[in-house]
């Protein structure tokens, strides 16, 4: 009887280890399928609490709307699926939730932030060490492609650099000669002034600052500022602000009459979400410059951009949006391209990738520096029939080519 | 480089002018707040998101009647009063039961109010930059010295004072005015002689707060209005009163002039450290006098 249990018993066993072992075999056929068909993964970082959270939210209405597209047709016969973490505008936050979706989510690519310090801090201490791609689509902080770009950092924005260098060679082709610098003390600030003064002085070596004067990120009254400005009688103005600061400044601009009496250049004083929220009350007269304008050029392809995202969210898009847009495009096409879910050939594949622009053309992603070709547009502002709310006008454009420090630039900065 | 320039009597004047208007908002709003900690003892951090509120809802008011000009003033007199619902709301169901609490405690819980508050803005409101502007009449710039001053600004400089001697009757003239003076300075002794503290406590935050949400809706058409304003108001409103004399009106008054005027004619002399001069002047103040410019009433 005890025999018979025991062969009974085998008897289970065996059965017990071929179910085990066809079970383990099974998996081994099904599982590489399963993985195969598994989506892919975008973990975004980004604002969604606090004043930045208007930008953050553009960016990631535009990425939403591309993958609309993007899903339907599947990228290899996969979707591409978000998940998004608030980083509150604060570096350790980032980090932590940078952390958290590379190591429990398993993200392929991580996508954020507004926040430069964070865009910086996620790039070279969680992005190069777990060799997670990492497409900044908002800061505008030249160091994330420039002195500390690395191969898993890519930007689909335009960037300080950019955004001085046009301001430079745009106010170079202008007779001014004494000019003052103010601005939001802070990085971004301070890099758009030091961009845009480096290149008109190349420009224009005549050029000379008779003053420069700094306030707090913020600072709600600018109007002692500007008086103060006035009186020292420059024959133009650099101002270096952004975020909630543009609004004041254009309001301050607006209030003492100072564009009337002083040219200046403000960078995104022509852009859409500073000057919508001004309405008709906005100061005419202001030079600007953006990446993006949703009426300008007046191509199909940029109409219906509009049209789409005004249809979807209620609103034109801002360059937030335009960027949002764009980074989806990448992500999609490079995947495509590389064929499969590895980080590394999504890389190769990101370098030097076309897509297309929602303006028309195509946006290239500079394979020198991961930085994305954009052109910017230089304006001046002005009141029009179409909106209650003042637009650029006598737009030039300048190509990627020409606002963007060379390949040899870049990699110099980085060999320092 | 801004001390070479010629410093003539226009950019003086002008200066002294601008700061002077940055100085009234500064004003109504620590008045409110030092209302509060004189009457309540309670360090209210909650108070720069009042201020905010004040700010948010003359946007929701003035866009309500399309913007019009009666809009403007309708909102300038309706958002201090919407301020005043929500403070009452808060005092009557929070604040009125923690009075007897110690400071850190009071503390804690305003900063935590703090937070509430700017989370409710952001869910009515949004994150939008919002704006709104001045009527026609208050638009644009009048030369002064003969260079450009803001009309806005030269509005505010008529406000300031008007609210100055308004607070000054309310709290020498009025009934209700010495009462809270009086629980001030000894709040049993006005409860043993039979006037319900309870109610002058409800009664003087909510008038503190009133302040604050008027000076919200004045300083809106000059500002973005943002989640973020609390922040920025509530430590240069703290430094004032402290510098001021804690509770004391006159000294909150004394306090914003010395902190809109060093930042003013510190952007004019030296801009490129303009942020400074306000706390430097405050830490001279302190240096020389620990308890304030004025009696404190504590």
């Amino acid at each position: 009887m005890a025999e018979k249990m025991c062969t009974m018993r085998r008897g289970f066993f065996l059965m017990g280890w071929i179910l085990t072992m066809s079970l383990v075999g099974l998996s081994f056929i099904l599982l590489p399928l399963k993985a195969e068909a598994r989506n892919i993964k975008v973990g975004i970082i980004d604002c969604y609490s606090g004043p930045p959270a208007v930008y953050a939210k553009g960016a990631l209405n535009g990425f939403k709307l591309a993958l609309k597209e993007i899903n339907k047709k599947g990228v290899s016969g996969r979707k591409i699926e978000y998940t998004t973490r608030d980083t509150k505008f604060k570096v350790g936050i980032a980090l932590n939730m940078a952390k958290e979706l590379v190591m429990r989510e398993h993200v392929d690519v991580m996508v954020g932030t507004i926040n430069s310090g964070a865009a910086l801090a996620v790039s070279e201490t969680v992005a190069m060490p777990n060799k997670v791609p990492f497409i900044v689509w908002i800061s505008k902080s030249e160091n994330i492609t420039g002195k500390k770009g690395n191969r898993y950092a890519f930007s689909a924005g335009e960037n300080t650099a950019m955004a001085g260098k046009a301001g430079g060679v745009a106010l170079a082709k202008k007779p001014y000669v004494k000019y003052w610098i103010a601005g939001d003390d802070y990085e971004y600030g301070h890099a758009i002034g030091k961009a845009a003064w480096k290149n008109l002085k190349e420009l224009k070596p005549d050029v000379k600052v008779i003053g420069e004067s700094w306030w707090k990120p913020g600072e709600p009254n600018l109007t002692p500022y500007i008086t103060a400005i006035l009186s020292a009688k420059p024959d133009a103005v650099i101002f270096c602000t952004g975020g909630r600061s543009m609004t004041n400044i254009m309001k301050a601009v607006k209030a003492t009459g100072m564009a009337k009496r002083v040219p200046m250049w403000i960078h995104t004083g022509i852009d859409y979400g500073v000057d919508k929220p001004l309405g008709l009350q906005g100061p005419v007269g202001v030079m600007g410059t953006t990446d993006y304008l949703f009426y300008y050029p007046e191509t199909p392809e940029n109409k219906a951009f509009d049209k789409a995202y005004e249809a979807a969210y209620g609103d034109h898009p801002g360059f937030a949006a335009f960027h949002g847009y764009i980074t989806a495009q990448f992500i999609a096409e490079a995947f495509r391209k590389a064929g499969s879910l590895n980080k590394e050939k999504f890389i190769d594949a990101l370098e030097g990738l076309k897509v297309k622009s929602p303006v028309g053309g195509k946006i290239e992603m500079r394979a020198c520096d991961h930085q994305a070709v954009l052109p910017e547009y230089f304006g001046i502002t002005a009141t029009s029939p179409k909106y209650n709310f003042i637009i650029a006008k006598d737009i030039t454009t300048l190509t990627g080519a020409e606002v963007m420090p060379s390949c040899e630039e870049i990699l110099k900065e980085r060999g320092k | 480089m801004g001390l070479t320039q010629d410093l003539t009597a226009t950019a003086l004047g002008n200066q002294l002018f601008v700061g002077l208007s940055m100085a009234m908002i500064l004003f109504i709003v620590t008045s409110g707040l030092s209302f509060i900690l004189g009457v309540l003892r309670v360090p209210n951090i909650a108070h720069g998101s009042l201020y905010m509120i004040g700010a948010f809802s003359a946007f929701s008011i003035s866009r309500l009647l399309g913007g019009s000009p009666i809009g403007f003033w309708l909102a300038l007199l309706l958002a201090p009063l919407v301020v005043a619902l929500v403070s009452f709301i808060a005092e009557r169901a929070l604040f009125c039961h923690l009075y007897e609490r110690e400071h850190l405690m009071l503390l804690l819980f305003t900063f935590s109010l703090m937070l509430v508050l700017g989370d409710l803005v952001k869910m009515c409101w949004g994150a939008d930059y919002r704006s709104i502007s001045a009527p026609a009449m208050l638009r644009g710039s009048v030369n002064l010295f003969g260079s450009p001053f803001p009309r806005y600004n030269l509005f505010l400089l008529l406000v300031g004072p008007v609210v100055a001697v308004g607070l000054w009757l309310f709290s020498s003239k009025t009934k209700i005015g010495k009462i809270a003076r009086a629980a001030a300075v000894d709040r049993e002794m006005v409860g043993a002689i039979g006037i319900n503290v309870s109610w002058v406590f409800a009664f003087a935050f909510v008038f503190g707060c009133f302040l604050a949400g008027l000076g919200g809706a004045l300083v809106a058409p000059t500002i973005s209005i943002t989640l973020g304003m609390d922040h920025d108001i509530i430590m240069e409103a703290f430094l004032i009163v402290t510098i001021g004399g804690l509770g004391n009106m006159w000294g909150a008054l004394a306090g914003s002039l010395i902190f809109g005027l060093t930042q003013s004619f510190g952007i004019l002399f030296l801009p490129q450290f303009a942020i400074v001069f306000p706390y430097a002047a405050v830490v001279i103040v302190l240096i020389w006098r620990p308890k304030g410019l004025l009696k404190s009433v504590w």
